[in-house]
């Protein structure tokens, strides 16, 4: 079995697009047979829990319980990738816990891999939180998302400031996560579906459903780049998938 | 189940005789199979809608509640043919839509079949967006109309492989005649009895041309 992969999606800010990004990565993993778990830290809501409910927990990353349940089943849980879509607010207690409980050291030793998405806001804090998130990034993946699903202009940066951060983590790349029209957005909200189950026009229980096709083209087309960026980080590879040659395949309507 | 054909009609150029294929085709369509639905994308340019209102709609492709409005209906199988006559001011936001949610190829499962009648000046614009549409659709039924009004000879040599559509140029009073709004193309072959005459010529060459067309359609599906 392949070793235990962990991609933690977070921001210290709120609204900035972490649950989305999450589903992306889900649905990505879904698409290319890679069994995954999720654990939505968002308790006791859980956004990501009501997409894709089948695979994902709600959890307390701040309580040991919790932490146990996440960290101490990684190779007894079937499923090799394990994703966890950290509340606003709590990505760096969360490293901080996982350097704590000697996560990191197994990562940076090569016993599992380790992916931080690192979701970007428009606002100058995001630059601050970097920095401070980089502190953690020692044998992690570290991941820089730029997401403009809301539209997001990044007008507070200053690009050269943002370079001199950016160049200062070793290892960091950056994604770029495309605006989505916002109507299909809306629509995929109110139908509570993973973004593959809409562009196949089906509902939570696989049942046919009546989306508009206009707005599942619309879905399909960015989901395409967004899985685009995906096979450009290899993601697949980073979490140990056998068949490195393999590219996910376009969303289709046929699922 | 029968294919359904939804025919764009279009051209990035204006006053090319976009409104006339369209109206020919829809009263064709109606004589031919009953039920038509015309879809009326103009902003500026006389309208088909001002000549067949009881069967034409209009539509508009700049946001996506209009996009939802006439896309979730032209992807429909139901039988019921569907015109869209494409002002020249909607031509790319049109396609790069319909490219975007992947129109073709989901009409393609669904039973439905989109022809673009494409209908080009001299204009180098007019070669870019043949080009445009050929790259963007390899696979789609593209067809240019040669409407000698327009073009005073013979394709240029841009659209020389594919096999156009012909519609011969009319003298300037029989044109008239067809611009005005009651004049009905189907209405005229019927009342009219002198067989012989220009005009009664021309709408039943263009009939029998639709005919040819669908007819090529889909022997080159079936091929």
């Amino acid at each position: 079995m392949a070793k235990p992969a962990v991609i933690v999606v977070g921001a210290d800010k709120g609204g900035v697009g972490k649950t989305t990004v999450s589903r992306t990565v889900l649905d990505y993993f879904n698409a290319n047979n890679i069994p995954t778990r999720a654990f939505d830290t968002e308790s006791p809501r859980g956004t990501l829990m009501r997409f894709h409910p089948d695979i994902t927990q709600i959890v307390d990353v701040t309580s040991t319980s919790d932490q146990m349940k996440i960290f101490d089943t990684l190779n007894s849980s079937g499923t090799s990738v394990t994703v966890i879509d950290v509340r606003a607010g709590l990505l760096s207690p969360t490293l901080a816990a996982l350097r704590d409980i000697g996560f990191l050291d197994a990562a940076r030793s090569g016993q599992i891999t380790f992916a931080v998405f690192h979701i970007l806001g428009p606002s100058i804090a995001s630059l601050d939180e970097i920095a401070e998130t980089a502190n953690f990034m020692d044998g992690a993946k570290y991941f820089l998302v730029k997401n403009f699903i809301n539209n997001t202009s990044f007008f507070e940066w200053d690009q050269a400031t943002y370079n001199s951060y950016f160049h200062r983590i070793k290892n960091a790349t950056e994604i770029t996560i495309p605006k989505l029209n916002e109507m299909a957005y809306e629509q995929v909200e109110v139908a509570s579906v993973p973004f593959l189950k809409f562009v196949a026009n089906k509902g939570t229980k696989d049942e046919p459903a009546n989306y508009s096709f206009v707005l599942r083209g619309y879905v399909r087309h960015w989901l395409g780049n967004v899985w685009g960026e995906f096979d450009r980080i290899k993601l697949t590879e980073i979490v140990g998938s056998k068949d490195k040659s393999n590219t996910s395949r376009a969303p289709t309507s046929e699922i | 189940m029968r294919r359904t054909p939804v025919y764009i009609i279009c051209s990035p150029r204006p006053a090319v005789g976009k409104t006339l294929i369209a109206r020919a085709l829809t009263e064709f369509l109606v004589l031919q199979r009953g039920k038509v639905i015309a879809f009326d994308i103009n902003l500026r340019e006389p309208s088909l809608l001002n000549y067949l209102p009881r069967i034409t709609e209009t539509a508009a492709i700049s946001d996506t509640f209009g996009q939802m409005a006439l896309m979730d209906r032209l992807i429909v199988n139901d039988n019921v043919p569907k015109v869209v006559d494409l002002g020249f001011h909607a031509f790319d936001d049109f396609f790069k839509m319909i490219a975007e949610i992947g129109f073709m190829k989901e009409a393609d499962r669904r039973g439905v079949d989109p022809i673009v009648l494409f209908i080009p000046d001299r204009d180098r614009a007019s070669i870019v967006a043949w080009t445009m549409l050929r790259e963007t659709f390899p696979n789609a039924a593209i067809v240019p109309v040669e409407n000698e009004h327009v073009l005073w000879g013979e394709l240029p040599a841009a659209f020389g492989r594919v096999r156009p559509f012909r519609v011969a140029a009319l003298p300037a009073f029989l044109k008239s005649i067809i611009g005005r709004l009651n004049f009905s193309f189907t209405h005229y072959l019927r009342d009219n009895k002198d067989q012989s005459s220009e005009l009664h010529q021309w709408v039943r060459t263009n009939y029998t041309r639709f005919r040819e067309l669908e007819l090529n359609l889909i022997l080159h599906k079936l091929g």
